[in-house]
């Protein structure tokens, strides 16, 4: 197999708050393969855009590295396409016209930079749209101009950070499906980050679960389903037996806390209890493992 | 469309008629004397013979002049300052208090001052009119380059553009309404300045008009220079909102907020 598109290795990463340094990213490495779509899930707050920005170049790490085709990321680069939580479309520029933008910004004649706009804003679905503004596009119209400006560039690797977030459920199903579609025509390297553990497995070659803060890796679930995905997928025994598998990793690793920092968090008993009841018996214990460790897939999430 | 943009037409040419009315009205109720309150057919006669004579588009084109130019030059010391207050903190805080002060005096009482430095030529009038124009300009152009969101910052590193690309792409499209607002509040405030210092000291201009209609009791006079100073200020405020019009066609949601 050739070199992984992307490396990032022994990532540290903290931020300077008025209390002290808040440890965001404890000794995070993973790899994303060459037309691989890996996605990216863990507990909110846990540092999830923080790991993008860091892949980006638009922050740096405290340690570690992230390589990007070989070469260490230092600063942002057309070699990564960003999708924002927010659209974050120049509200002045037509549909066309914010795809075509990181072509003029590079110098390109307009007239070639629309066109090549043109196709992309087709090939996402958006036909008719092109002399729209932002304002008069709905929500999931906007994230797919987004995404079209973002694949503009032909880059390395497409980071999405949440795109679907502020979208409504119905329209997220639409575009996480579209969005596989998409993907399996053009086999682009995806990195994305979600909330949804079902949106998660129905897109990801492969799932990555986080801790919650200082975050690392909890778990790596390969999805080996089937493609192309559509709808029927999401009834398949195999897709609800990687969703739960999933959700309990990451149940588990929201229980545990930081595997690093604290490996067995859940086997001592909490202090208060301790010294209220004296000793707490082997019993209890073993009960409180059992209703917390193993919960049942979808009962917290 | 059309029929609201008559209809609109139809009411400002009625509230006007009905103003004249009015006007000659007191005069011919209380017969007060010209000098006092001359009626609108004195004040458009008095007008004719200033027309007839040249003198007005002498004094017309010097107020122009310094408007104009007093204009262009608070506009774009203004804009430039205010693009380096927006982006280095450092430098606001320390420029502040000064801008602030500036503002605080009333321009009448720094208008002798300028004069006795500058002479009682062109450019004193010029420095008086742009440093009218300054302060909400300057204000305007802060808050327009602050208000670009932080993503679409990002969103220009992320496409490698540099300085001059974020402030052409980004920044000038971005704080353009804010700063045509700034400039339509100072497009306005450029006609008191250029007056302010005419008051002072000249020998041409329009409020040298007023002010020899009032030494002279040719009330009419003043009244004419007065409706001129109301038509220059519409006048630029028009254009400033014709050229928004145009510039601002593609922003779709400022165009809302401008109406």
């Amino acid at each position: 197999m050739s070199t992984p598109v992307l490396q990032v290795e022994r990532l540290y990463m903290a931020y300077r708050r008025p209390e002290g340094w808040l440890e965001v990213l404890r000794d995070l490495s993973f790899q994303v393969a060459e037309g691989e779509f890996v996605t990216v899930i863990g507990p909110s707050g846990c540092g999830k855009t923080t790991l993008l920005r860091l892949i980006a170049g638009l922050i740096r790490p405290v340690s570690g590295q992230i390589l990007l085709r070989g070469n260490p990321v230092f600063q942002p680069s057309r070699e990564v396409g960003f999708v924002f939580q927010q659209p974050a479309l120049l509200p002045w520029r037509t549909a066309l016209e914010n795809v075509a933008l990181p072509l003029e910004v590079d110098g390109c004649s307009r007239k070639e930079a629309l066109q090549k706009a043109r196709a992309l804003l087709r090939w996402v679905g958006l036909e008719g749209f092109e002399n729209a503004y932002p304002t008069h596009l709905s929500g999931g119209m906007a994230q797919r101009v987004a995404l079209a400006r973002a694949l503009i560039h032909d880059p390395s690797i497409l980071l999405l950070d949440e795109p679907f977030g502020s979208l409504d459920a119905l329209t997220r199903e639409t575009l996480a499906r579209e969005l596989a579609r998409l993907w399996e025509e053009r086999r682009l390297t995806v990195l994305m980050v979600t909330h949804s553990v079902s949106e998660a497995v129905f897109l990801a070659d492969r799932v990555l679960v986080l801790t919650p803060r200082p975050t690392t890796l909890a778990a790596e679930v390969p999805v080996s389903l089937p493609r192309p995905r559509d709808a029927t997928l999401l009834e398949e025994p195999a897709f609800i037996a990687l969703v739960r598998e999933v959700r309990e990793r990451l149940n588990w690793a929201q229980r545990s806390g930081s595997v690093t920092q604290t490996p067995n968090l859940w086997y001592n008993p909490p202090d208060n209890r301790a010294n209220l009841v004296g000793t707490v018996s082997n019993a209890t214990l073993e009960s409180d493992r059992r209703t917390s460790g193993a919960v049942l897939p979808g009962y917290r999430d | 469309m059309k029929t609201t943009y008559i209809s609109r037409i139809l009411v400002v040419g009625i509230s006007m008629l009905a103003f004249f009315g009015l006007w000659e009205g007191v005069v011919w109720l209380g017969g007060y004397p010209p000098f006092i309150l001359p009626s609108p057919g004195q004040v458009v006669q008095r007008l004719g013979v200033l027309l007839a004579d040249g003198s007005l588009w002498r004094h017309m084109g010097v107020t122009v002049g310094e408007i104009l130019a007093g204009l262009a030059l608070g506009t774009v010391v203004a804009t430039a300052l205010g693009y380096l207050l927006a982006h280095f903190p450092i430098a606001e805080r320390l420029l502040s208090p000064y801008i602030i002060a500036s503002q605080s005096v009333p321009v009448v009482a720094v208008a002798p001052l300028l004069v006795i430095w500058f002479g009682p030529g062109l450019l004193s009038k010029i420095l008086v009119c742009a440093l009218v124009v300054f302060f909400p300009i300057l204000v305007n152009t802060i808050v327009g380059v602050r208000s670009v969101e932080p993503e679409l910052r990002d969103l220009m590193r992320m496409l490698e553009a540099n300085r001059w690309k974020t402030f052409w792409f980004l920044e000038v499209p971005a704080a353009l309404p804010v700063l045509l607002s700034g400039l339509k509040i100072g497009a306005t405030l450029s006609v008191i300045g250029a007056v302010v210092g005419e008051f002072v000291a000249s020998n041409q201009g329009l409020g040298y008009l007023i002010k020899q209609g009032q030494q002279l009791y040719d009330t009419p006079l003043v009244f004419v220079g007065i409706g001129m100073l109301i038509a220059l200020a519409q006048a630029l405020y028009g254009t400033v909102a014709l050229a928004e019009r145009f510039l601002l066609r593609g922003h779709s949601i400022h165009t809302k907020e401008v109406r």
